[in-house]
């Protein structure tokens, strides 16, 4: 039978075999990496995004490339879904985002902040992940307008108002369903309500939103035709 | 208890109790946020209670491993520490440090990356601690009359996992290579040096409880950490799936970490076979139903839920959701904390002269914690499947499907206080052992007289 210096060679010589493997595989990984991170387009406001990302310990509740904890959304394409605008918002006040949800924490950072930060999504969104975060699968099946109705909105209503309200059954649950919006209201009622909410209705947990006067009308103009 | 430098094994040993209750606390609080109530928001937030959770239990698990090694070495090696003051200085200067960042914590002091939140100028005096422990138990197997294989694996393990802390502090502005090099420390240290340290310990216990020989037992050692690094090295290839690194790790990492198991089934077997070869029965039943619960469940956690995602094909889908957190659990209880209760029922009776192992108490401590953990993992398991379906496979949003699943989280609470109310137990019985007050029994082999030496 094995006896123990047969055992002790097994141990050490498929230690060292791996061991070797590992680290050359890692020099490979080491010179590819650049390429597939668009390692080029990191910019100091890139670098300033990381270094504060670091320092404010955002992984304590989100994930981001998949890593991190498990509280708050997954980042890595929060550039592509969200956009600038909504996330300079919850930078600024999350709360206001999202009134008596779950909470984030109130960073107090400059305006350079949110531009490095958002700098720093935008570089991360970029990278090759060999194709995470996966596609949605079963979404067709899930709802009855399915992801082609989503085609025709402005993007700034697929990034921002759908993190607050659903429409076709698709989107947060903070806000009403805008099914019907443009029904229920004239569209310079919608304009005036935009342009700033709390101002209609004192006490509404809907924030005033840094649109640009261009967007408000692309909304104005979209939600008008839900009727 | 054979030397009298032993005794420090206790202060380390109390120190552990302290800090693993402490880390309950903090996982009461994340898993009352996660249901929905976070009262504690303004003071304790939910990335502070995180990163205080995961570094009091990675504190606390390497304070357990020295406690562990202070106990084993001078035994292995049949003589005193080398430097036996040094190992007190040591602790003093651990838990200073572990102090400090935890108070650091609170005041958002830290490197926001995962487990590695501990700040960069304490990190140095980490590894200077940790390199005085090593030095402390080298020198006494140096100087000892024998040299063991249990004693050079666990001394192997210890080193190799200081080094591999040092990987973890290379600066980069890139996040792959900053995630590249976190899985050097994180992975390589719980799927490979940690299993050596594993390995080693429950190797000791094997030997002292089961009384079966000696160079049986750790000629399978050899065989298991042979298993473990052929698999665990390459392995770590299943967090290079989607990080901005090359297309072939999903084959590397797939093949590989898909073999990890082995090891840890290698280690269950072994425990199991062991026990049932020992003729005699050691009186301290609880010893031996920690060791092999530990070999037990580190298969169930690690193994299994580990081999459960690892695939490239299910990870797509898992990676970063409350999947992991459900086998994080398990893995850690079974392989590392079970290892630490095992070692601490085992040398407690023998530090304090107090020989309180049979008592209900010491069993409802196992029985209780164990099933309360299982429950959590369940609890976790549900939730984050649920979450991969309704987030990764239909598209709902996260905040939304976070919602749907609050529930689980009342039932991961219940679950977690049956867990509280085993380790509680636990905890009420080590107090009851007193103080470190045993004699000295001096050189020479003891513990279970062996049977008749047998090779196999
Ligand atoms: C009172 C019992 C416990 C409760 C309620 C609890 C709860 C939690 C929660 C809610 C998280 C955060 C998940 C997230 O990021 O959203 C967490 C993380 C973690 N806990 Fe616990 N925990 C408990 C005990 C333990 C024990 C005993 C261990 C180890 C043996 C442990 C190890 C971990 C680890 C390793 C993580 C990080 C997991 C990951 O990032 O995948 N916890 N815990
Ligand atoms: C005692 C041994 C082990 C412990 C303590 C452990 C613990 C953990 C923890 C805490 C994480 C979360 C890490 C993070 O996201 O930062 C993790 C991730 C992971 N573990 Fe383990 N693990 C062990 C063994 C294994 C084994 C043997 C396998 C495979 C068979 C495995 C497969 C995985 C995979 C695939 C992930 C990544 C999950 C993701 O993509 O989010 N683990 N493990
Ligand atoms: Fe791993």
């Amino acid at each position: 039978m094995l006896s123990k210096s047969a055992a002790r060679a097994f141990f050490l010589g498929g230690t060292v075999l791996c061991a070797v493997a590992f680290v050359g595989l890692t020099v490979d990984t080491l010179g590819r990496i650049p390429a597939q991170t668009h390692q080029g387009e990191i910019t100091d406001a890139v670098r300033r995004g990381k270094d504060l990302w670091d320092r404010s310990n955002c992984m304590g509740c989100h994930t981001l490339l998949g890593e991190g904890a498990y509280y708050a959304p997954e980042l890595t394409k929060v550039f592509e879904r969200r956009g600038p605008v909504f996330i300079r918002a919850m930078l600024t006040d999350p709360e206001k985002m999202y009134p008596g949800q779950r909470r984030m924490w109130k960073y107090d950072f400059s305006e350079r902040d949110k531009d490095d930060l958002i700098a720093f999504f935008q570089w991360i969104g970029k990278m090759d992940l060999n194709g995470f975060p996966p596609k949605p699968t079963l979404a067709q099946m899930a709802t009855t307008t399915g992801l082609a109705a989503t085609v025709d909105r402005p993007q700034i209503f697929n990034q921002l108002c759908v993190a607050c309200h659903a429409l076709g059954g698709q989107g947060g649950q903070v806000g009403p369903a805008l099914d019907g919006v443009g029904g229920r209201m004239a569209p310079a009622q919608i304009a005036a309500w935009l342009a700033d909410p709390p101002a209609i209705k004192p006490g509404t947990q809907m924030p005033k939103l840094p649109l640009t006067d261009g967007q408000r009308q692309e909304l104005t103009a979209f939600l008008s035709t839900l009727k | 208890m054979k030397y009298e430098s032993q005794r420090v094994a206790w202060w380390f040993f109390a120190t552990c109790m302290l800090l693993f209750g402490l880390q309950l606390v903090y996982g009461l609080i994340m898993g009352y946020a996660h249901a929905g109530h976070d009262p504690l928001h303004p003071i304790i937030p939910f990335h502070v209670a995180r990163a205080v959770h995961t570094n009091l239990l990675v504190v606390w698990l390497l304070t357990g491993f020295m406690g562990a090694a202070y106990f084993i070495i001078p035994e292995e090696a049949d003589r005193e520490l080398y430097w036996p003051k040094l190992a007190y200085v040591q602790l003093i200067a651990l838990v200073v440090v572990g102090v400090v960042a935890i108070i650091g914590f609170h005041l958002q002091w830290w490197e926001g990356r995962k487990f590695l939140e501990i700040p960069r100028p304490l990190d140095f005096l980490v590894v200077v601690d940790v390199l005085l422990f090593i030095a402390n138990i080298g020198m006494t197997i140096w100087k000892g009359k024998r040299m063991t294989t249990t004693s050079m694996v666990l001394f192997f393990g210890l080193l190799m996992a200081a080094l591999l802390y040092l990987p973890g502090m290379i600066p980069t502005d890139n996040q792959t290579l900053d995630s590249y090099w976190r899985w050097w420390v994180v992975h390589l240290w719980v799927e490979g040096v940690w299993e050596l340290i594993m390995g080693a310990i429950l190797s000791f216990l094997l030997i002292k409880l089961t009384g079966v020989d000696r160079e049986v037992i750790e000629k399978w050692l050899y065989v298991i950490v042979g298993f473990t690094f052929l698999s665990g090295i390459l392995g770590t290839g299943h967090h290079y799936y989607w990080i901005g690194t090359p297309r072939y790790w999903l084959l590397i990492g797939g093949v590989f970490s898909a073999l990890e198991p082995l090891a840890f089934l290698g280690m269950a077997i072994y425990a199991i076979a062991m026990a049932r070869k020992g003729g005699r029965a050691h009186p301290n039943r609880v010893a031996l139903q920690w060791t092999i619960g530990c070999a037990v469940m580190s298969f169930v956690g690690a193994g299994f839920l580990g081999f459960a995602h690892t695939l490239p094909q299910v990870n797509l889908y898992t990676h970063g959701t409350l999947v992991t957190a459900m086998h994080g659990h398990m893995a850690f209880w079974g392989a590392y904390a079970m290892l630490v209760l095992a070692m601490i029922s085992y040398a407690l009776p023998l530090l304090t002269g107090r020989k309180r192992h049979d008592t209900p108490s010491a069993s409802f401590a196992f029985w209780t914690s164990n099933i309360g953990m299982i429950a959590m993992t369940l609890a976790f398991a549900v939730a984050g499947i649920t979450q991969v379906v309704l987030e990764r496979r239909v598209g709902m949003d996260f905040v939304t499907v976070q919602k749907e699943i609050e529930v689980h989280f009342w039932g991961l609470l219940l679950a977690a206080g049956l867990f509280i109310l085993g380790i509680s137990a636990y905890i009420y019985n080590f107090i009851r052992h007193g103080k470190p007050v045993a004699e000295v029994q001096g050189g020479g082999d003891s513990g279970a007289s062996p049977p008749a030496a047998e090779a196999a």
